[in-house]
């Protein structure tokens, strides 16, 4: 077992030296690298990586450049995680049979996926990976839509948001459906550890990565990351929309311990109101018309519901 | 804890999904991701039960689909290790995807397909459908006809596809039921002669070294695609036939038992012949001698190797016969068949003047008789005395209704 | 990097970060690395930017924010300190402006052509906090 990174403050964190590199082709402002630097460099330990086809995948492997410095796999859009999962089953093999070549290491496995790899197509991969025990983390970096491919619905799309494959229109809102719970759905699979987390909360984060990577077997991570091209906000705001983000409570941060041991991990000082959070986004911009105002409080009442759940559930230990 | 080896006696009466799954065994595979899938349920079966009773020491990971068998395969073979995997029709349709993956990343992984048709409408029994699926997918393809070659094939399939001069994958077909659940004599190897064979796996490229880290899977457009690509072609068109068939000849001198890229038949002075694969590779074999007592000149050529395809070797075989028919055993669904083109293309710029034409046959596990190949054999005879094809191009052997006949 | 032919490359379109062995890459900081050409460390993206940042050391408290939530690994600490922005790997998207506290800030965006030291020469004097 390799020893824990000591990261006290961010001034500590500072010093670490990156395993992912620039001039990457993601958009300017993009969350997902700076959730991906926050997860690799919790860890000194060497690393495993997938990404799923997606934004990550498609901006950091293209031929003939690499921004990864850790061995990393892309195979298809649903299969990273099983992709981890193998070449965590060949360590295990190797390890067994004496064949490693640098023994004395103690690499971490992480798949990476947006959330059209994992909530919609990769679904049934992460489960079968989580339920099987690998002993991996994969991460989801959840801009609630298919940016990759110009902005189409996922099942992560929140309701009213705009999207091309359902936009507003004349007669319509946009996204219809509510967006799936999946740290429950994975936490039930009763893996040993899953949170959501989000990058502007950076220790939180990193503390629940160390958690997740300490602990034997696979484990859950949705991570928030706000898209500037299809959440439609500029990209030096990045930051400022995580922080409405948390701490309008549409991303409650929490995590759950084997399946049932419910702690909320972030605890705003002040809510701001879910309106705030909609209002600095183009996709949600058709909302304010008098017609759709309801929905905007329908969607306060559900994020207030949902974080009493967590609160119930926190108390009760469930 | 290590594992246990096994004492086999020297012929073992082995269905062709036990004789695999011996191999599998002894080759100490060290990733096997599966997914179970009739007929080729019983390889994973057996390999699992091999591990329940510690004859196994590598990992075996029982996921939840065909698609990720493979992708788990894929995985492993890049973090860099020996990696098999079984699956059949359906499966074998959904692993599609990443069955091209495997082939372009290079990575070397054998699959043993136990041939079976694809619905719809849904049908478990044997024929080449999925054979035929994986054809363009960029792996190089091995035929067994019976339990004996389903083993054998699998030692040389390692053997070809870990070599660092091809590191592209490989599959080893059976047929379904015919082969896959006929038991017969299976002559062994022992673990320890048959694990030397194919030899300790060299690692290339490899995830798990962490002092080299490398990238797989890249994303590759118009400017760079093509050239992966064609390097691919090239080297399964110019790289495996000489280590297949060096495997060939190093497995003839450790077993005695003799491996053709194109096994041919009595065709030394064959005047016609049948191209077929599988099973129906012996039940030809056995018509043709029938057919020399009754004074036609009848010959087989089974492909051994269908991907990659063995032209010039084909030529070759062919090149003095006067009337061929190639067995098609999957629907060419508006076309004449895989075989039939194939054999067209191969012969085509040669001096070759044989006549040929086309039968589809044992769709769905069907049986072919010996009667349909008496009468086959009897057709092609009747071409040569014509001095041309007298039947149309393409005909449906053993099928109800009335005869189905085309081009 | 130069186009090559069908011949000339890994099989399996494999690319390697490093030339040759790299023994403990975490603990190992990107100026002493050997970085093969096929690292994006390698490449620019400098001419996606409209507007830079500049960086002024005189009010910087180090607090580290702009390192944090750059997402192209393009603010360079050292020993803890912010020690300026890496002009190759900066995409100009403005996040390490926003978040940094300092008044007057630390880090202002001007137009690409912007002259550095004439910048530095009439950076803004602390404002005094209204309410």
């Amino acid at each position: 077992m390799s020893e824990m990174k000591k990261i006290k403050n961010l001034k500590d964190f500072s010093t670490s030296a990156d395993r992912f590199e620039g001039a990457n082709l993601l958009c300017p402002g993009c969350a997902h690298s700076i959730i991906v630097r926050e997860v690799l460099n919790a860890t000194n330990d060497d690393l495993v990586l997938s990404a799923s086809t997606g934004c990550l995948e498609v901006c950091t492997a293209v031929y003939p450049y690499t921004s990864w410095d850790a061995s990393w796999i892309h195979i298809g859009f649903e299969n990273g995680s099983t992709a981890v999962a193998g070449a965590e089953a060949m360590y295990n093999a190797l390890k067994t049979k004496g064949r490693l070549k640098q023994p004395d290491r103690n690499p971490k496995f992480v798949s990476f996926a947006g959330d059209g790899a994992s909530y919609d197509i990769g679904f049934q991969w992460i489960s079968g990976c989580m339920e099987r025990g690998h002993n991996m983390m994969h991460v989801v970096l959840d801009n609630e839509v298919y940016a990759n491919t110009g902005g189409q619905r996922s099942s992560s799309t929140p309701i009213g948001s705009s999207t091309t494959t359902a936009p507003a229109g004349r007669i319509s809102y946009g996204e219809k459906k509510n967006k799936k719970d999946m740290v429950s759905i994975m936490a039930s699979h009763g893996i040993p550890y899953a949170a959501q987390v989000a990058p502007n909360k950076w220790k939180d984060m990193v503390k629940k990565i160390q958690h997740g990577m300490a602990v034997e077997g696979p484990v859950f991570i949705n991570a928030v990351s706000p898209c500037t091209t299809e959440w439609k906000f500029d990209p030096k705001d990045t930051m400022h929309i995580t922080d409405l983000a948390t701490d309008s409570l549409v991303f409650p941060l929490y995590e759950i311990i084997d399946g049932h041991e419910l702690n909320i991990t972030y605890r705003p000082k002040n809510v701001i109101p879910v309106e705030e959070y909609m209002a600095a986004q183009g996709r949600f911009k058709h909302l304010f018309k008098d017609e759709y105002k309801y929905l905007i409080k329908e969607w306060q009442d559900r994020v207030d519901e949902k974080w009493a759940q967590l609160n119930r559930r926190e108390e009760a230990r469930v | 804890m290590a594992f246990d080896k096994m004492e086999l006696k020297d012929i073992e009466v082995w269905d062709g999904n036990f004789a695999a799954a011996q191999a599998l065994r002894q080759c100490q595979i060290d990733v096997v991701a599966a997914y179970p899938i009739t007929p080729s349920t019983p390889i994973v079966e057996g390999y699992g039960k091999f591990k329940a009773d510690n004859y196994v020491e590598g990992e075996f990971v029982m996921v939840e689909s065909e698609h990720a068998a493979m992708s788990g395969c894929i995985g492993a073979a890049a973090a860099g290790g020996r990696v098999a995997t079984a699956t059949s029709s359906q499966g074998f349709a959904l692993m599609v995807e990443t069955l091209y993956q495997a082939s372009g990343m290079r990575l070397p992984i054998v699959l043993n397909v136990v041939n079976r048709a694809l619905a719809a409408p849904l049908n478990v029994n044997g024929d080449h459908s999925d054979m035929y699926l994986g054809r363009d997918s960029g792996w190089i393809q091995l035929d067994a006809y019976c339990p004996q070659d389903a083993y054998d094939l699998n030692f040389i399939a390692f053997k070809v596809s870990e070599d660092h001069d091809v590191r592209l994958p490989c599959m080893v077909h059976q047929d379904g039921f015919m082969t896959s659940h006929t038991a017969q004599g299976v002559h062994t190897l022992s673990d320890d002669v048959a694990y030397s064979f194919v030899g300790d796996f060299k690692p290339m490229n490899d995830m798990l070294d962490f002092e080299h880290p490398v990238t797989h899977g890249v994303q590759t457009e118009e400017d760079w695609h093509f050239e992966h690509k064609a390097r691919q072609h090239n080297d399964l068109m110019t790289k495996v036939m000489p280590k297949i068939q060096a495997a060939f000849d190093s497995f003839e001198k450790l077993s005695g038992r003799k491996y053709n890229i194109v096994e041919s038949y009595d065709m030394s002075d064959a005047d016609v012949c049948v191209v077929c694969m599988g099973t129906s590779v012996e039940t030809a074999r056995e018509v043709a001698t029938e057919m020399r007592a009754k004074g036609i000149k009848a010959g087989v050529v089974g492909i051994r190797v269908i991907r990659p395809f063995p032209f010039f070797e084909i030529g070759e075989a062919l090149k003095d016969v006067k009337a061929i028919a190639t067995l098609d055993r999957s629907s060419p669904n508006g076309a004449p068949g895989m075989l039939f083109n194939e054999m067209a293309g191969a012969l085509f710029n040669t001096d070759t003047k044989a006549m040929l034409s086309g039968y589809v046959y044992g769709l769905g596990g069907r049986d072919l008789t010996k009667a349909h190949l008496v009468s086959l054999y009897t057709e092609l005879q009747a071409n040569v005395d014509a001095g041309k094809v007298t039947t149309q191009l393409q005909q449906f052997i053993g099928v109800r209704g009335p005869k189905l006949a085309f081009l | 990097m130069a186009k090559t032919g069908w011949d000339e490359f890994e099989i399996g379109a494999m690319l390697r970060t490093f030339d040759g062995k790299i023994d403990d890459i975490a603990g190992t900081l990107q100026e002493d690395r050997a970085y093969s050409q096929n690292s994006s460390f390698s490449a620019s993206v400098a001419d996606w930017r409209i507007e830079k940042p500049i960086f002024s050391k005189d009010f910087c408290i180090d607090c580290q924010f702009c390192w944090i939530y750059c997402p192209d690994i393009s603010i360079i600490s050292r020993d803890k300190k912010m020690i300026g922005i890496d002009m190759d790997h900066c995409k100009g998207c403005g996040i390490c402006v926003e978040v940094c506290p300092t008044n007057p800030k630390s880090l202002l965006m001007f137009p690409e052509q912007a002259d550095e030291e004439s910048e530095l020469a009439k950076w803004p004097a602390k404002e005094s906090k209204e309410k």
